[in-house]
């Protein structure tokens, strides 16, 4: 009989009884571990009796399975795939633990883990809202992050901008929150474009994504956003700011109107946050919340902000969602 | 006459100096009337600044007549981070 790895670890969580004798070399003993199974060392041709089921251990799962037909073994089983597939089994789930805080939730679980880690997020703009949207979803298990800004890091930036510290003032935003960002998850993919977003590198840049992220400081770069996500049918996350103001909507998904939709001339609008003014903790709040969408996004989980827009004011603490 | 209650986000919420506004106006009003009157009331400070119009949550792109009780938006766009 045969066991997979996940059947043996089930054995385990569900406390069962049985024996696990690793028949292997020494040297093959020490080439692939057998993590929490604490087993007994043996030789193929003296297996020993126990009282229990038997689980019998080679390096790759084929003399255990020999073994248990040719001796006629009963009530015995080999593991598939062997010590290898017990150390690769248990490799991934050490890195799922990471995760075990969100993939408890039913809406995330291992499946929905597993969609964040292969997803690739196109993410414009790393000042206030890239900050904290970039920092979320790194945390949270985001595969690929793709990172677009031809910004310096200035004083000003610090308040809102906790990426970034006082001897990152004059480099580039990209390559300071690359370097930030791989601290928070280190087998993270994250690759910084040092230019600003233009109609020469936009379709490049967002071509590969499952989801485009504005957090721009202008609505001219939201209206490129804009256009490519509609162009490539790549749902975009928006997020924009206006003192204690914030605003957030999913556009461009399964049919949802885009931003050209809802302002559909070109737009005059009030200042950018270097002008109207921002405090740090708005850009945290509006940036956090498109960092939710984005997950909820790519795991499925339901109800989100397609075709809606989300006004949040700081002031009073109120929300008022707008059906596009 | 009918009364219309106007929430007022960003721009509008400054220019106005209140978040909220309760403004009567002639059965048959529409939110263009609507949108005139607020203009009038910021005194400049939202001119050249596009306003979108929401009525009871619902973005509406069009001019539409308002009824008593109706809940008005009027969104500008924002920039960002």
């Amino acid at each position: 009989m045969i066991l997979t790895p996940h059947e043996l670890q089930e054995w385990i969580d569900k406390e069962k009884s049985f024996s696990v004798i690793d028949i292997r070399t020494k040297d093959q003993r020490e080439e692939f571990q057998l993590t929490s199974l604490n087993p007994v060392v043996a030789i193929a041709d003296a297996i020993p009796e126990t009282q229990y089921k038997k689980v019998l251990i080679c390096q790759f799962g084929i003399v255990t399975e020999g073994i248990i037909i040719e001796q006629d073994l009963n009530n015995t089983y080999s593991l598939l795939g062997g010590a290898q597939a017990w150390e690769l089994f248990q490799n991934e789930r050490k890195d799922m633990s990471r995760w075990a805080r969100q993939t408890v939730l039913p809406e995330i679980g291992i499946e929905g883990q597993k969609k964040l880690n292969n997803a690739t997020v196109a993410l414009v703009g790393m000042g206030g809202l890239g900050c904290p949207v970039s920092q979320s979803l790194i945390a949270s298990g985001i595969g690929k992050l793709k990172i677009i800004d031809g910004d310096k890091v200035e004083l000003s930036n610090l308040h809102r901008q906790p990426l970034y510290g006082v001897e990152d003032i004059g480099r580039l935003k990209v390559q300071v929150a690359k370097e930030k960002l791989m601290q928070l998850n280190e087998s993270a993919i994250v690759e910084p474009i040092e230019e600003f977003l233009d109609e020469n590198n936009g379709l490049n840049f967002v071509k590969d994504a499952t989801i485009i992220i504005d957090a721009t400081d202008n609505i001219q770069t939201r209206q490129l956003i804009d256009q490519l996500s509609k162009k490539l049918e790549i749902p975009m996350v928006y997020g924009g700011l206006y003192r204690y103001e914030g605003q957030v909507a999913v556009l461009n998904a399964n049919g949802s109107p885009g931003y050209g939709d809802l302002f559909p001339e070109p737009t005059s609008s009030g200042d950018a946050c270097a002008d109207a003014g921002v405090l740090g903790m708005i850009p945290g709040i509006i940036g956090n919340i498109q960092a939710l969408e984005v997950v909820k996004l790519i795991v499925g989980a339901k109800p989100n902000l397609i075709g809606k827009l989300l006004i949040y004011d700081g002031m009073n603490h109120s929300m008022q969602t707008i059906v596009l | 006459m009918i009364t219309v209650n106007v929430k007022c986000f960003s721009q509008v919420m400054y220019a106005l100096d209140t978040d909220i506004l309760l403004i009567e106006l002639e059965s048959g009003a529409t939110t263009d009337t609507l949108e005139k009157i607020i203009r009038d009331r910021a005194d400049g400070k939202l001119d050249g600044v596009s306003l979108r119009t929401a009525v009871n949550q619902k973005y509406i792109p069009d001019v539409v007549e308002l009824k008593d009780g109706d809940e008005v938006a009027f969104i500008p766009p924002v920039q960002g981070g």
